[in-house]
Parts: structure tokens; C-alpha cells; sequence
């Protein structure tokens, strides 16, 4: 990239999906917060602040309606994708990037000093980029599981059961929480420019 | 619920504590950064309550109304110590099983009063089956009673009628879209674990409803109506879905 031009990073319907995906995850996760706290599977509740809705029935109106958001927009992110080839190259973590793994691993725990080369993206962030909509995925499944466990009692089945569908589905959200946070951290360290880009879908080349 | 008051509150009383509740339903940051209405009352509750609306429809029409839930072998049973009795109230009402007897109104070829000898007498069904509270736990426990649609049809119901009402001696009111009424395990419920409901159960008839969630199953039934009426219910007027399938 030579100084002074900018470099177009992501179509429109990425950054749109990616935003209409964040408003879905906060309200899916902190009404689905309330909605734990109102029989808890563990040994704690989780704090106020964290949750919206109010109440159960607030959290479970929010619940429903962000479901929808959330699969749609995931959808169409999916079909995106798959259409379009896009982020095959750059994103798509294939058989290729596997021996990439431990040499990023090393550089991240700073064993190894060199950043080992690299495309768009590494195979680390190829790993957690396409592993991501498996979590989405899974939170789906085990959702239309708890929602609907008579329409779709063998799908519950497959997660174990009405139960541990409910713990699963926790699980899934687990990984939605460690990847935003992996994921604030990279942008932060990427800097302004980077982050612009998801917005306004160019990078500038300042940097 | 834990915002439980005096016995013998009116349900009036009980809802507006509610309503108040709701009235504090918390819209979050997120609401707040989009610039919407931040009153309780304002565009953000009644644009999820259409919406909720519309999720209730979309039920109605994709739900498959004749699916049997799963019904359980004796060894997968909750066992009768696990349970569990969730009311609105802390006390169970004063009910006399000997005297108790069913009121049927509305749409019917055959309204009056029936004892539970004649809802006994009936086909009798027993099963197993799940019960999923909407707060997210569930049993296994074992149901016993009379299909309310064999019911219906004795007490002679307009099967084109679009609703059934129940009241309950709690004053605890619920009502279901007919097909759900009608579906074959929906029981009008007098034993549990192959004896007769305890009190804090529902006692002497309560419904048993496994296709929908946990407070569609009212206790203590002294009421239905046949109509074609949405008249709600105590839950879902203050929130909660109305078609609360599974």
C-alpha cells in the first residue's frame, strides 16, 4: 500500500450485516441475561445493569424480537458470502492456514519476534473469523430448542436434551463475549484508520 | 414472583402492582443511543408489544397444532419430591373438592355446572410429559385426567368458536386459541403421580397443557367459556406472550 491512498476494505453489506449483527448480539445477550436471572442455572445471578427488559416478560419481548434481527441478518451475511465468494481468500480459515497456527500463536505469546507472514489476515484471526458463525449457528439451534421444544423436539435432542440445550446455548454465548473481547482488543491495537473502515469501508494508508 | 402481598389481596390489587412493574420496564443504553423515547409507555414497549404480537401470529400459523409433546417412560419421571408448584399467590385458595364443580358458559350446546364425576367419567389419559415454566426450569411429572377435548364435545362446544376462556377460584385467568384447546393432551388434570392433585397442585381440576409454556396450565379451574373472544389472561395482560406454544 503506498503512502497516501486508501484501500477499500469491506463491502457495503459486510459493514451493514456487522453493525445489524452488534445492536442484535447486545440486545440478545443482555435481555437473555434477565432471562437467566429469572431461574439460574448456576449459582449466581447476573448483575442489573447487565441486563434489559426489566423484567422476565420485558427481557423476552426484547428476546424475540432480536432473535429475528440476529438469524436474518445472519442469513443474509451467510448468503452474502457464499454468493460472492467473498472473504474466501482473505477471512475463510482452509487447510492451508493450519501450519500458520503455531507460528501466530508464538508471536502473539512473543516466543517468536517476527510476525510470521500474513494475508489480509492471519490464520488466527482466520480461526476465530470462521468459527464465529458456527457459534451463531449453535446459538440459533439450541435457541429454537428452548423456544420451541415440541416443534423441534429432535432438534433439543441433539443438544443433549431441553436442559442442556439451555447450557449450550449459554455456552455459545460465551464464545460471542471471549470473541468481542479478543476482538475490541484488535482493533484497538489496529489503530483509528482500521476501525474506520468498517464504517466507511476505506482504509486510509496514514498508517 | 417475590413482589407478594397479603393474603387475600384483590387480583386488582395484585395487577396494579404489576402494571407498576412494567410501568419501570428498563429500556437500555443501547435504546438510549438510538435516540428513541426513554418513558415507559413510549415507542420502544408498544413497538415490542406489536411485535410480540406478530411472533404470537407466526406461531398460530407455522405451529404444527396436532404435534405431540414427547411423553416420557416411568424411569425418565421427575421424581414427586422434585415436584415443583409455582402460583401467582404465596397461599392456595380455599377450595372444597367435595362441593367443587365446573361452570360452562359461552358457546356451548350444554352450558351448566359439572362435577368432577362427570369429567371423571370420561376417557381418562395419562402421561408423562414435560412442563416448561417461562423462567426457564422444567419437570417431568405424571398427569392424569380427562382430555379437555372430550370434554368440549360432551358439554356440546361450537367447535368454529375461535377461543376457550378458563377462570380460576384465584381469581387466575388464561385462555387458548381452540386447536390447542383440542389437542389430545391437553387435560382437564384431577390426578398427578396416580393420585389425586394436592391442593397447592390445582386441586380438585386443573388444565395440563405441554404444548405451552408453564402458565398456561391454570389451577384450581371453576370456569370456562367457549367464544370467540381474545379475553387474554392474567400473565398475558401484563406481558407475557398470549399463544406461549413450545
Amino acid at each position: 500500500m503506498k503512502a497516501g491512498k486508501r484501500e477499500f476494505q469491506h463491502p457495503l453489506l459486510i459493514r451493514l450485516t456487522h453493525w445489524v449483527n452488534f445492536i442484535a448480539l447486545a440486545i440478545m445477550i443482555t435481555s437473555g441475561l434477565r432471562i437467566y436471572n429469572a431461574s439460574p442455572i448456576w449459582n449466581f445471578s447476573m448483575p442489573g445493569f447487565l441486563t434489559l427488559g426489566g423484567w422476565l416478560a420485558g427481557a423476552r419481548m426484547w428476546h424475540f424480537f432480536g432473535m429475528w434481527l440476529f438469524a436474518v441478518n445472519g442469513a443474509a451475511w451467510f448468503l452474502y458470502n457464499v454468493l460472492s465468494r467473498h472473504g474466501r481468500q482473505t477471512t475463510l480459515f482452509r487447510w492451508k492456514d493450519v501450519s500458520g497456527v503455531k507460528p501466530m500463536i508464538l508471536y502473539y505469546l512473543r516466543v517468536r519476534r517476527e510476525h510470521p507472514p500474513a494475508g489480509k489476515y492471519n490464520p488466527l484471526q482466520k480461526l476465530a473469523y470462521t468459527s464465529i458463525p458456527f457459534a451463531g449457528l449453535g446459538s440459533v439451534l439450541t435457541g429454537m430448542s428452548l423456544y420451541w421444544p415440541v416443534q423441534f423436539g429432535p432438534l433439543a435432542s441433539l443438544f443433549g436434551g431441553y436442559d442442556t440445550a439451555r447450557i449450550w446455548h449459554f455456552i455459545f454465548t460465551a464464545g460471542f463475549t471471549f470473541f468481542f473481547m479478543g476482538h475490541i482488543l484488535m482493533v484497538i491495537i489496529a489503530g483509528w484508520s482500521n476501525f474506520v473502515s468498517i464504517i466507511t469501508g476505506w482504509k486510509s494508508a496514514a498508517d | 414472583m417475590t413482589e407478594e402481598t397479603e393474603h387475600g389481596d384483590t387480583r386488582e390489587g395484585k395487577a396494579g402492582g404489576r402494571l407498576t412493574r412494567r410501568n419501570i420496564l428498563k429500556l437500555s443504553p443501547l435504546v438510549l443511543l438510538a435516540g428513541c423515547d426513554m418513558t415507559p409507555e413510549g415507542p420502544a414497549e408498544s413497538f415490542l408489544r406489536s411485535f410480540q404480537k406478530f411472533n404470537d401470529w407466526f406461531q398460530s400459523k407455522v405451529f404444527d397444532k396436532s404435534r405431540l409433546s414427547t411423553e416420557y417412560s416411568q424411569a425418565e419421571l421427575t421424581p414427586e419430591e422434585g415436584f415443583r408448584v409455582n402460583s401467582k399467590d404465596e397461599d392456595d385458595p380455599d377450595i372444597d373438592s367435595a362441593t367443587w364443580t365446573l361452570a360452562v358458559e359461552g358457546l356451548v350446546a350444554h352450558p351448566g355446572t359439572y362435577t368432577l364425576a362427570s369429567i371423571a367419567s370420561l376417557p381418562k389419559r395419562v402421561m408423562n410429559t414435560r412442563h416448561c415454566c417461562v423462567e426457564g426450569w422444567s419437570m417431568i411429572p405424571r398427569w392424569g385426567g380427562t382430555p379437555l377435548g372430550e370434554f368440549l364435545r360432551m358439554a356440546g362446544a361450537d367447535p368454529r368458536a375461535k377461543y376457550l376462556s378458563v377462570e380460576c377460584e384465584d381469581d387466575y385467568t388464561t385462555s387458548y386459541d381452540m386447536p390447542s384447546a383440542l389437542h389430545p393432551q391437553t387435560l382437564l388434570c384431577y390426578e398427578a403421580y396416580d393420585k389425586p392433585l394436592t391442593l397447592p397442585h390445582g386441586a380438585p381440576v386443573r388444565i395440563v397443557i405441554p404444548t405451552k409454556l408453564g402458565y398456561k396450565n391454570a389451577k384450581w379451574v371453576t370456569k370456562l367459556i367457549v367464544t370467540n373472544e381474545n379475553t387474554g389472561g392474567y400473565w398475558e395482560d401484563q406481558g407475557y406472550d398470549w399463544f406461549a406454544g413450545i
